[in-house]
């Protein structure tokens, strides 16, 4: 079992601070991606927990590696990333345990669970086939995703939308958010974390007086579109996937620089036991075909080197220096949204 | 001669099972800070104002159709009965989520119509929804208070001088009110425990905040919200406990000579209703299924639905049979009858937190089928003890007696006289609760075993996922199950008034 300390140590000593070569297709020490066709088939029982799969995009995943395993058992239960990150720390601290393996979409919720010293570290083999800038030890990096301002350009000009995040609350422009999504509170949590707390409670609240809530980032995303709001904060890739179903909506995207507003997130697994299925199952969520897949049909990050980036994703990005394990503190960040009622 | 009947243990269990819950919470509330601050004011004065203005909202909708639907003579009058209780089957989640998609800038009614609507949010949409699905409440408890009376009391007082108007103000209405009040007390109670329609509408009650912490993992404030909901569902409760309808001796029903303005405004108002919580809702659905068709669904999720169903009206009645018959014999069969009425007040979310809490100290019930089966057990246990009880009172003990006399044995005076007289309320338990149980969501959300979705935990994945499209084959599923409930619950009606007038 690895405690908090050596596990924050270890990822330092790793190197992650301030994810710089991100777009980079390839470099020093990579291995290209493995293919499917030459893992060893999944058989048996395999329970997963998923924290909110992007809709239909995870299950087509999760349906392909089914079918190409037709003896794999796999039972997922599938809720908020947050939700099953407290689920897992309450099994942790009750002694129960259900789950193979945590797949979430956002870092903070994987970290949150790694400090429960409950995961297992990921097997060497596996961490060489994940960009070397996202090589953590509890957990394995699979998608990464940008945190972006999409704009109505109908609305307003892209010279009037500050690239400083921090200046939106002095602003009096409309903004859709999602505070109940995953990925919105560690952007919260990077906030608390780069500008402390008492900036980030005075910018929720000043936030606050002109946002419209969304129960999700595709919400945020379309209401940005038909000109509900001005503009939105949301991960990159529900704007390229409404780019793709719409070619002409009203929507564009914007960029802070240095801040939590241009966070650099990831999703990822962790492995709750020594279960060689779940490191298997684990494979091949890096396999050319899945990382292609989840690059092409679902515009986000691959973190296997040599596959090809989604289209339209933005190029000069500036992300804050953070160690993405930084984002497990979720707890302060819950009491902060709920403090300002905001969630 | 006096014995403890046998029956009494069984009841005894299912009344201290029936507690348990509410013992869980208390228990793990302890050590929870008790937070009166502003916060936890204003979802307290959100929960009772969403209840008060539903109540409201719900009197004023089912009063006058209860008045038009028994005293006029409108055309197509049992029909409209039917269509106008039908909204009371359907789970207000399935309105929440239509409303949702509906209304507001990109709503389907905007995208299909080129109407521009109001968002349906906040406390003025989650009245909206909710008085929608719980108006029939009052009509139907009106409608029977408004039976009962006597046309020759109001004839006199017409001759007496007074107008019709003045007649039904100052003759009918006080002489309703008591039903009025019975229905009214139901809708603040189904009000309060509602968790789908605040968490979708966004606003934040007790409901919708224990649902947050849970997911925040503040079990223990999650605990003590769920205490301080129940507080309200007991004032409920208390109230509900002191309304009696009166009882009148039979006699002719009123009829109402309504002009043709009334009569249209009536029937406008009935049209405008049904429009809103039945139409709409399915033609929402319909049209998602035309655009996106079944992608996404899989048969299991209704498989799911239906097999933990089943397991759950199985136990209920199981359970129901000792509480009925040890509440026909004594006392204290009649207290753990009212012990087990307790779960008809526990909100599903209320039910679903103190479950997993005790899930996640007895590991074996974690997660389990098991465990989401007894959550329904407990929570419709009543529906089973209720429609049992209306069957176990007419099994006279002259009949079974008469039977010994002539020379049966006990078992087959059961066999051959008590259970044919109790098999239709048996039958009619074990699908009350099944129905129930099919469109069950927050304690289902909470407790379901891994890889275990139901009709009810897909639609609100995609809910939460924003896919609401997908939603289309379990949401129409949904509305079937209701459909079936709703034929049910009347013809359970039509049967009871055929043996009180019989």
């Amino acid at each position: 079992m690895i405690d908090r300390r050596t596990l924050l140590k270890s990822a330092a000593a790793l190197g992650l601070l301030g994810p710089t070569h991100l777009w980079a297709a390839s470099n020093r020490q990579s291995i290209a991606a493995e293919s499917a066709d030459d893992l060893p088939p999944l058989v048996g029982k395999l329970s997963v927990y998923l924290g909110r799969g992007e809709g239909g995009l995870y299950d087509d995943i999760v349906a392909a590696i089914e079918k190409r395993n037709p003896e794999l058992e796999l039972s997922i239960r599938r809720a908020p990333s947050a939700a099953l990150a407290n689920t897992l720390v309450a099994e942790a601290k009750a002694g129960v345990s259900r789950a193979d393996l945590f797949w979430s979409i956002d870092a903070s919720s994987l970290g949150a669970v790694a400090a429960e010293g409950v995961s297992r570290p990921v097997p060497a083999a596996i961490r060489r086939h994940i960009k070397p800038d996202f090589r953590y030890e509890a957990w394995a990096a699979i998608s990464g995703r940008l945190r972006t301002v999409p704009y109505n350009p109908t609305r307003l000009d892209a010279a009037a939308i500050p690239d400083d995040i921090m200046a939106f609350a002095d602003t009096d422009l409309k903004i859709g958010w999602a505070p109940a999504y995953g990925a919105f509170q560690s952007f919260v949590t990077a906030m608390r974390v780069l500008e402390g707390e008492a900036r980030t409670r005075q910018w929720l609240r000043g936030v606050k007086t002109q946002a419209r809530s969304y129960a999700g980032e595709l919400g945020v995303v379309m209401a940005v579109a038909r000109g509900e709001v001005d503009l939105g904060f949301a991960n990159h890739y529900y704007t390229l996937r409404l780019k793709q179903g719409k070619p002409d909506a009203n929507v564009d995207l914007a960029l802070t620089r240095n801040d939590a507003g241009s966070l650099v997130n990831s999703s990822g697994v962790l492995l709750l036991n020594d279960n060689p299925l779940a490191a298997n199952f684990l494979r091949y969520l890096l396999t050319d075909e899945v990382q292609s897949y989840l690059a092409r049909e679902a515009y986000e990050i691959p973190m296997a080197p040599g596959v090809a980036l989604p289209q339209g994703l933005p190029e000069r990005v500036q992300p804050p220096s953070l160690d993405l394990t930084q984002l497990a503190d979720l707890k302060p960040t819950l009491d902060l949204l709920r403090e300002t009622r905001v969630l | 001669m006096t014995r403890t009947p046998l029956s009494y243990l069984p009841a005894a269990l299912a009344a201290a099972a029936a507690l348990a819950p509410v013992a869980v919470l208390v228990w793990m509330s302890v050590g929870a800070d008790l937070l009166i601050d502003g916060r936890a004011f204003e979802i307290a004065l959100n929960t009772v104002a969403l209840t008060l203005l539903t109540v409201a909202g719900a009197v004023l909708i089912g009063v006058p159709l209860a008045v038009v639907t028994t005293y006029a003579d409108l055309a197509f009058r049992r029909v409209w009965v039917a269509v106008l209780a039908a909204p009371l089957a359907v789970p207000s989640y399935l309105g929440a989520f239509a409303f949702f998609a509906a209304f507001g800038p990109g709503g389907e009614i905007e995208a299909i119509a080129g109407l521009a609507t109001p968002r349906a949010q906040g406390l003025a949409g989650a009245t909206l929804v909710m008085t929608l699905y719980t108006y029939p409440f009052v009509l139907i408890s009106t409608r029977a208070a408004l039976q009962s009376l006597d046309a020759n009391v109001v004839d006199a007082a017409r001759t007496l001088g007074l107008s019709l108007p003045a007649a039904l103000l100052r003759i009918v209405l006080p002489r309703a009110a008591n039903g009025i009040a019975a229905g009214s007390l139901l809708v603040a109670l189904y009000t309060l425990s509602d968790f789908a329609t605040p968490a979708i509408m966004q606003l934040d009650t007790f409901t919708r905040m224990i649902y947050v912490e849970y997911n925040a993992f503040g079990l223990d404030r999650a605990a003590l919200m769920s205490l301080q909901l129940l507080a309200l569902v007991v004032i409920v409760l208390f109230f509900e406990s002191r309304v009696r309808v009166r009882r009148e001796r039979p006699g002719r029903i009123l009829r109402l000579p309504l002009g043709n303005g009334v009569k249209a405004a009536a029937l406008l108002l009935a049209g405008l209703v049904v429009l809103a919580a039945l139409v709409l809702p399915v033609a929402i659905f319909g049209a998602w299924l035309v655009r996106e068709g079944v992608v996404g669904f899989e048969p299991a999720f209704a498989l799911n639905s239906a097999y933990a169903a089943l397991l759950a009206a199985a136990g209920a009645v199981i359970l129901a049979l000792p509480v009925a018959y040890a509440a026909s014999v004594g006392w204290i069969g009649r207290l753990c009858e009212r012990a087990t009425y307790l779960g008809f007040g526990i909100p599903g979310i209320v039910m679903g937190t103190a479950l997993l809490y005790l899930g996640l100290r007895l590991p074996l019930l974690y997660q389990t089928l098991t465990l989401l089966v007894l959550a329904y057990v407990l929570r419709f246990l009543p529906l089973a003890v209720g429609a049992v009880r209306s069957s176990t009172e007419r099994v006279e003990n002259n009949l079974v007696g008469a039977a010994r006399s002539l020379g049966a044995t006990p078992g087959e005076a059961f066999r051959r006289v008590s259970l044919p007289l109790i098999l239709p309320g048996i039958v009619a338990a074990a699908a009350l609760v099944f129905l129930e149980a099919m469109r069950e969501l927050p304690a289902t959300l909470l407790l379901r075993p891994t890889g275990f979705d139901t009709l009810a935990t897909y639609l609100w994945r995609v809910y939460e996922a924003g896919y609401l499209g997908r939603g289309a084959v379990p949401a129409l599923a949904l509305v079937v199950v209701s459909g079936v409930a709703l034929v049910l619950m009347l013809s359970g009606e039509a049967r009871r008034r055929r043996l009180t007038a019989g």
